[in-house]
C-alpha cells in the first residue's frame, strides 16, 4: 500500500502543505490531522501544493470540505496548487474549481491570498 | 467600358463574398463554441451591410419564446432577456421576413427602427432563431444581393449552431458518464478499503469524507441504531444536537428517503438549524438501524436521484462494515470465552485426584466425564493424617461455569476440613451451613462422603440427599443402599445434626457411587431413562471383574443406551474389597 507524506513549509504568512504519494481512504486521516492542528494553531491562510500527489479519492477530498468553512469563516482559505492533469480531472469531474482556488502554482496561490486582503 | 468596370466591380464583390462565406464556414465548422459563431455572425453581418445594430435571437421549445443571446449596438435588448412573439407557424417557415415590406404583422423588435429584418435560423427540421437586423445606415432596404448573401451566412451559422449544441449535450452526457464511472470506482475502492477494517471508528470517518468529497456537502450526519440507542456516530458542520424524540421520528417515517419540505423543517428545527435537505434510512436485515442527513450541495446542485442512490449505496456499505465489526467483536468475544472455558475445565480437572490413593485392602476405581466443558459433578478420594481412605461424591444442581465455581467450593472445604479431627456429622452440618450462607438459593448439592477404615474394614458415611450409593455383599444378590444422612447441602441451615451410620465391609464386598448422570441418562428418543435397574443389573452381570472393568461396563452401557448423546456429568467410584 502507498502512502501520504505531508511535509509544512511556512512561506511568509502562509502555511504550506505538500501532498506526497496517494490521499485516499487511508490516508485521509492525515491530512485531517495536519489541517487541524493549523486550525487549532489559528493559522488559516492554507496553500496545499500537490504537485507529488499521484493519487486522490473522494475520502480525500472530503477532507477539504469538512475544514474550508472552517478556515473562510475566519477570513482564510484553503486554496491548492500545482496539481497533475490526472489528480486535477477528480478535482474537476467532482465541482470543485467552482469552490476552491485551484492554481498552477504555488506563487500565484499567495498572490491570490495577496489580492483577497487587499480587497 | 462603363457596363465592363461595372460587371469586374461585380464579379469582385462576389468572389470577396464567396470568400466570406467559405472563410466563415471553415471557421464556424470547427468551432463547438456557440457564443464565438453568434459574434461573428453578427460581426460579419454588421459589417457587411453597415448596420449598427443586430442581435441573435433563439428559440426556447420549453417556453415558447426567444432569448436574446447576443446582441450589439445602442437600444438593443440587452443579452439574456426573453422576447415574446406571437409568431404563427408561417412566420417561422419564411427564409427571410422584411418587416414594413412584407405583408406580415410583426411587432417592434428592435426600438424605434421599422425597418427590421430577420433572417431565419434554422436546419432542415429544427427553428433556431432569428438573425434580427437594424435598418441600413442610409435607410435602405436589403436589396436582393445582401439578402442572398445574409442568407448563405445564416445556414451556414445555423449548422454551427447546432453542431456546438449537439457538441455541448455530448461534452454533457460523457461528463454525466465519467461522473457515474467515478462513483462506481469510489463505491468498489471503500469496500475493498472497509473489508479490510476492524476499526468501527475508521469506517465510520473514511464514510464521512467520501460522502463529503462525492457529494461535495458540508453538512452530515450519521445515526447509527445499537443496542437499541440512536446515537449521532460522525457528524461533519453540524452545530446542534438533534433531540432524542426527533431521531424516533425520523425514523419512524416511513419511506426511507426525506426531503426535507417547510413542513418538516417546522416540526424538526434541528434539520432547519443545519440546513439539512434530506435523511436517508438505511436498513440492515429488513430493520432500519441508520440514518443519514445530509446538507445541500456546495455547487448548489439539487440532488438527483441518481445522487440519491449513490448516498444510499455509500451508506449501506458503510452500514454493513460496521455490522461486519459487530458480529467480528462477537465472534472474538465467544472464542475467548471458549478459550476461558477450556481453561477452566482444565482448573477443574486439577481438582479431581490424581492419581487416585490406593491401598493393598481395596481394588479402586472412579471415573468423571463432564458433559460440557466444566461441570457441576465431584467426586474426591482423600487419605485422612491417621490413613484412613475419604470417598467423597456430590452433584451441584445447574451447569456450567456457576456450577463449576460451587465444585470449586466444595471441593476446597472438604480439604481444609481433612486434617482436622472432627466427626463426619459436624463436618456436613458446617459444609451445609456455609453453602446455604454463600449460595443463591436455588443453587443445591446433593453430597455423600464416608471414611474407610482399611485396619478393621468399617465404612462410616453420610448421605445428604445424594443418589445412595450400592452395597453389594460378597454373598447377596441385592444390594444395600446407603441412605443415611440428612438434608441436601445449602437447602436450610443445618437445624438437626445429620445422621451418619457404620457400616461393616468384608472381603468381596462391593461399593458403587454414582451421580444422576448415570441413572438419568436418556434414550436418543428421550422417551426413557437409563434407570437403576439396568444400573444394577451391569453391576451384578460384571460383579466378578476388577472395578476398572465393572466402571467401564457401566459407562459403556450408559453410552450405548443414549447413544453417545450425553447431557449431564457422568462420575462412578467403584470400590471392591480384596
Amino acid at each position: 500500500m502507498k502512502n501520504l507524506n505531508i511535509n509544512h513549509r511556512q512561506v511568509g504568512n502562509y502555511d504550506v502543505l505538500e501532498l506526497i504519494g496517494e490521499l485516499d481512504a487511508h490516508t485521509a486521516s492525515q491530512l485531517e490531522k495536519v489541517l487541524k492542528r493549523l486550525i487549532n494553531q489559528e493559522k488559516h491562510n492554507i496553500i496545499v501544493n500537490c504537485e507529488d500527489l499521484e493519487y486522490i479519492a473522494s475520502a480525500g477530498l472530503g477532507v477539504f470540505m469538512a475544514y474550508i468553512e472552517d478556515v473562510r469563516s475566519v477570513g482564510g482559505d484553503i486554496k491548492l496548487s500545482n496539481m497533475n492533469p490526472k489528480v486535477y480531472n477528480v478535482f474537476d469531474l467532482l465541482g470543485f474549481p467552482t469552490l476552491y482556488d485551484i492554481v498552477p502554482e504555488e506563487e500565484e496561490a499567495i498572490q491570490k491570498f495577496e489580492s483577497d486582503e487587499s480587497e | 467600358m462603363l457596363s465592363r468596370s461595372a460587371n469586374q466591380g461585380e464579379d469582385h464583390q462576389s468572389r470577396f463574398e464567396l470568400n466570406t462565406l467559405l472563410e466563415t464556414s471553415r471557421m464556424l465548422v470547427e468551432s463547438q463554441d456557440m457564443d464565438f459563431v453568434l459574434n461573428n455572425l453578427l460581426l460579419i453581418t454588421m459589417g457587411k451591410l453597415m448596420v449598427s445594430r443586430a442581435m441573435v435571437i433563439i428559440y426556447q421549445p420549453a417556453t415558447d419564446n426567444y432569448k436574446v443571446s447576443k446582441s450589439k449596438g445602442r437600444n438593443c435588448p440587452p443579452e439574456g432577456q426573453y422576447l415574446s412573439f406571437q409568431f404563427g407557424d408561417k412566420v417561422r417557415e419564411q427564409s427571410v421576413i422584411q418587416c414594413g415590406i412584407d405583408d406580415i404583422e410583426l411587432p417592434e423588435i428592435l426600438e424605434g427602427d421599422h425597418r427590421c429584418t430577420l433572417f431565419n435560423l434554422r436546419t432542415s427540421n429544427n427553428h433556431i432563431g432569428f438573425l434580427c437586423l437594424g435598418s441600413k445606415g442610409n435607410d435602405q432596404p436589403l436589396n436582393e444581393h445582401e439578402i442572398e448573401f445574409i442568407e448563405s451566412l445564416s445556414i451556414i451559422s445555423s449548422v454551427a449552431i447546432a453542431n456546438s449544441r449537439m457538441f455541448t449535450e455530448l461534452r454533457r452526457i460523457n461528463r454525466k458518464l465519467d461522473r457515474k464511472v467515478y462513483e462506481l470506482n469510489t463505491l468498489f475502492d471503500l469496500s475493498k478499503d472497509f473489508n479490510i477494517m476492524v476499526d468501527r471508528q475508521e469506517i465510520v470517518r473514511i464514510f464521512k469524507f467520501a460522502m463529503l468529497g462525492q457529494m461535495l456537502i458540508r453538512k452530515f450526519f450519521f445515526i447509527l441504531e445499537q443496542d437499541g440507542e440512536r446515537e449521532v456516530v460522525t457528524a461533519s458542520g453540524i452545530r446542534t444536537t438533534p433531540d432524542p424524540a426527533d431521531i424516533d421520528t425520523l425514523f419512524e417515517r416511513e419511506q426511507d428517503l426525506i426531503e426535507v419540505d417547510q413542513q418538516l423543517a417546522d416540526d424538526i428545527p434541528f434539520l432547519a438549524e443545519n440546513d439539512i435537505r434530506a435523511v436517508i434510512g438505511l436498513h440492515f436485515q429488513h430493520e432500519k438501524i441508520a440514518l443519514v442527513g445530509v446538507g445541500s450541495r456546495a455547487n448548489g446542485e439539487p440532488y438527483s436521484s441518481s445522487d440519491y442512490n449513490f448516498l444510499r449505496s455509500l451508506g449501506n456499505l458503510a452500514l454493513l462494515s460496521i455490522q461486519k465489526t459487530y458480529l467480528l467483536e462477537e465472534r472474538i468475544e465467544k472464542e475467548r470465552l471458549e478459550e476461558e472455558l477450556n481453561i477452566a475445565k482444565g482448573i477443574q480437572k486439577g481438582l479431581l485426584p490424581d492419581p487416585i490413593p490406593g491401598c493393598d485392602k481395596l481394588d479402586i476405581a472412579a471415573r468423571n466425564i463432564s458433559s460440557s466443558q466444566v461441570g457441576g459433578d465431584y467426586f474426591d478420594i482423600l487419605e485422612t493424617p491417621d490413613k484412613r481412605l475419604l470417598f467423597a461424591i456430590g452433584d451441584v444442581t445447574g451447569k456450567g461455569i456457576p456450577a463449576a465455581l460451587l465444585m470449586a467450593n466444595l471441593q476446597a472445604m472438604l480439604h481444609v476440613l481433612l486434617p482436622i479431627d472432627i466427626s463426619l456429622t459436624e463436618a456436613t452440618g458446617q459444609v451445609n451451613d456455609i453453602i446455604h450462607r454463600n449460595t443463591p438459593a436455588d443453587k443445591f448439592i446433593t453430597f455423600f462422603w464416608g471414611i474407610l477404615d482399611p485396619d478393621d474394614l468399617s465404612f462410616r458415611y453420610v448421605n445428604a440427599g445424594h443418589n445412595p450409593p450400592v452395597l453389594f455383599r460378597a454373598d447377596a444378590d441385592q444390594p444395600q443402599e446407603l441412605q443415611e444422612g440428612g438434608l441436601i447441602l445449602g437447602a436450610m441451615p443445618t437445624l438437626n445434626p445429620y445422621e451418619e451410620q457404620t457400616v461393616p465391609l468384608s472381603s468381596g464386598d462391593l461399593l458403587v457411587f454414582y451421580t444422576d448422570g448415570v441413572t438419568e441418562a436418556m434414550n436418543p428418543d428421550r422417551s426413557e431413562e437409563f434407570g437403576k435397574q439396568r444400573l444394577l443389573d451391569c453391576i451384578r452381570n460384571h460383579r466378578s471383574k476388577s472395578s476398572e472393568e465393572i466402571e467401564q461396563a457401566i459407562i459403556k452401557d450408559v453410552q450405548s443406551f443414549a447413544d453417545g448423546d450425553q447431557s449431564d456429568d457422568i462420575t462412578l467410584i467403584v470400590i471392591k474389597v480384596n
